[in-house]
């Protein structure tokens, strides 16, 4: 919307690029446990940003996203079982990718409707529940397979080892998670997002449209995920209900939009950067601490850091700012 | 030309008449201040104007347009902007940032919402703090950017239920000063103000309620000189 946000500067153009021909480059040097590793930071990243369409903006936290990671990845297994043998990986892929947006665009708005007229900790509690039902759903009834879950053909690029073949693939679904982020955030839907996420009411008298803009960001969000969902269970060759539908991916992706910054772009990416490598290398080999280390972080975080690192940094320069102004015209 | 006409407004809350057979009419490009001791019915008529109340009897007649018990959102677009005594910016925006939504999302649509932004800021003596903070206002501040938002929507009439409650003095003349300039600027105002110097200094008319009944109407010197009034309000009043 105009007069909201400067221009992307040429800077920014620039070490976007930079990082890109990086990520681009870094699957034919790195090794198969980087790269795995890379994979995750990609996806969850992803995830993280599509998580803060809705979340960062609004401040309707989901406490429920797997909800929606595990709806389109069954949604693309049960629809492969149905596909013949004939027909190849990648079409399937497509295939399930496009029936699990669906499936996932019908399921959210249906959820959204009442769910988004809660606000604060009792639209979390809602959406954790939502979650938690759909797992159980799935393994409840046999016609969803959730207990025993579906096998997933492998898909073969030629030239291509399978790590890096995913890696690119999740590089993409983080590229478009934060090409929707930027768009929106300097669309009028992004302002108005904004403002409810300030003041609802105050928004809604200023005749921004909420319950429609709320939708239209919880549909987003929840699609994206969707789209996660089916790319992660195709990179394991596999899925069941505790593969998808699990409690502690809801939790990553607020956990890493947190220690980088809610409602910001990079935040969620460089927060799901520091919580993988600091579980999966520096704890790699002592699982026992993972909760212990990420409580520990977030209690850190929500003390010393409210705005996450990027909001440290922000704060940290805005003040170094204002001295200097001050020192100016003092003398 | 009259903007808003009421007649017979009468609204019960149970066992209490909070307004009762209230009639009167609101001349366009005028500054009309309703005064009154506390419990005499003002943010009540009010309330009714902007739709959160439906009134028990009477009617309300806005531009032309019948508007008794519209929804508050229907009212606001046909051009009746209120400005909140408890104002709530939007604070981890900029003064800019939330006169632009007001704007841009009001009744005047997107359409030279940037031009509409400058000019109630200007009007409301912001445009050395647009870039500042909202959340970092003072009071005084605060007040007028809920004016800015509320004429940023390009309203045909402003209602503001008493914005210089708790400003001090300075502040309070500037206020009013912006009051009147928002006046000249084409908008109608309706006033509720318990400052008995400020409703002097601006008003075009003064409406006096007491419990419920309009007691007086006329201009600031007839009213305020009116025995009924002293008895009523003035001589209770601390101003
Ligand atoms: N929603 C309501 N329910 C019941 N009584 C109300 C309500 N709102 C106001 N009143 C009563 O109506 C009378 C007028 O109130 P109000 O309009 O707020 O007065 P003023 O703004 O002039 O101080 C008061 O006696 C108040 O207690
Ligand atoms: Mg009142």
């Amino acid at each position: 919307m105009r007069g909201f946000h400067k221009p992307i500067s040429s800077r920014q153009w620039g070490l976007s690029a930079l990082l890109l021909v990086g990520a681009v480059a870094l699957p034919f040097v790195a090794s198969p446990f980087e790269l795995r590793l890379a994979q995750q930071i990609l996806l969850f990243g992803g995830l993280a940003v599509a998580w803060n369409l809705l979340g960062g903006f609004t401040t309707y936290w989901s406490f429920g996203h797997a909800a929606f990671f595990g709806l389109g990845a069954f949604a693309a297994g049960l629809l492969g079982q149905q596909l013949g043998p004939e027909v190849p990986v990648a079409l399937r892929l497509v295939l399930g990718l496009l029936f699990a947006m669906a499936v996932t665009l019908a399921a959210a708005v249906a959820v959204a409707l009442p769910v988004l007229r809660l606000r604060g900790i009792y639209f979390a509690i809602a959406m954790l529940a939502f979650a938690q039902i759909l797992g159980e759903v799935s393994k409840t009834f046999d016609v969803f397979q959730g207990a025993i879950g579906f096998t997933l053909p492998i898909l073969k690029v030629p030239g291509l080892a399978k790590v890096q073949l995913f890696y690119f693939l999740f590089l993409v679904f983080l590229m478009v998670c934060i090409g929707l982020f930027v768009v929106m955030r300097r669309s009028r839907l992004g302002v108005g997002l904004t403002c409810i996420g300030q003041d609802e009411d105050t928004a809604a008298m200023l005749g921004v449209p909420t319950e429609r803009y709320k939708l239209t960001a919880f549909v987003i969000s929840a699609v994206l995920t969707a789209v996660g969902g089916v790319l992660y269970s195709y990179s394991l060759g596999f899925m069941t209900a505790d593969t998808v539908f699990r409690i502690d991916i809801s939790l990553n992706l607020i956990l890493y939009s947190m220690v980088g910054g809610i409602g910001t772009v990079a935040g969620p990416i460089i927060g799901a950067a520091i919580m993988i490598l600091l579980t999966q290398v520096v704890l790699g080999d002592l699982l026992d601490l993972h909760m212990l280390v990420t409580g520990a972080v977030l209690v850190a975080m929500v003390t010393l850091a409210p705005k996450g690192l990027i909001g440290l940094v922000r704060d940290m320069r805005r003040r170094r700012e204002e001295t200097t102004v001050e020192e100016g015209a003092a003398s | 030309m009259t903007v808003l006409t009421i007649e017979s407004l009468t609204k019960q809350f149970r066992g209490l008449r909070a307004i009762e057979d209230v009639t009167l009419t609101v001349e366009r490009d005028s500054i009309t201040s309703i005064v009154g001791p506390n419990g005499a019915g003002k943010s009540t008529l009010f309330n009714m104007v902007s739709g959160y109340l439906k009134p028990t009897s009477g009617r309300i007649e806005f531009d032309g347009h019948d508007i008794t018990g519209m929804a508050p959102y229907r009212i606001c677009r046909q051009g009746v902007a209120r400005a909140f005594q408890i104002s709530k910016p939007f604070p981890e925006l900029s003064v800019q940032e939330n006169v632009l939504v007001a704007a841009s999302f009001g009744r005047a649509g997107e359409r030279d919402a940037k031009a509409t932004t400058t000019r109630a800021i200007d009007i409301c003596h912001l445009t050395p703090l647009r870039d500042r903070r909202a959340g970092s206002l003072s009071i005084g501040n605060l007040r007028r950017l809920e004016l800015a938002r509320a004429i940023a929507a390009r309203p045909i009439l402003l209602l503001a239920d008493e914005p210089c409650a708790g400003l001090n003095d300075a502040e309070t003349r500037e206020l009013t000063n912006v009051l009147s300039k928002i006046r000249d600027s084409g908008v109608t105002i309706l006033l509720v103000e318990h400052d008995i110097k400020a409703v002097r200094r601006v008003s075009d008319r003064v409406v006096v309620l007491e419990a419920g009944r309009k007691i007086a109407d006329g201009s600031a010197t007839d009213v305020f000189s009116d025995q009924a009034v002293i008895d009523a309000y003035l001589g209770t009043a601390p101003a």
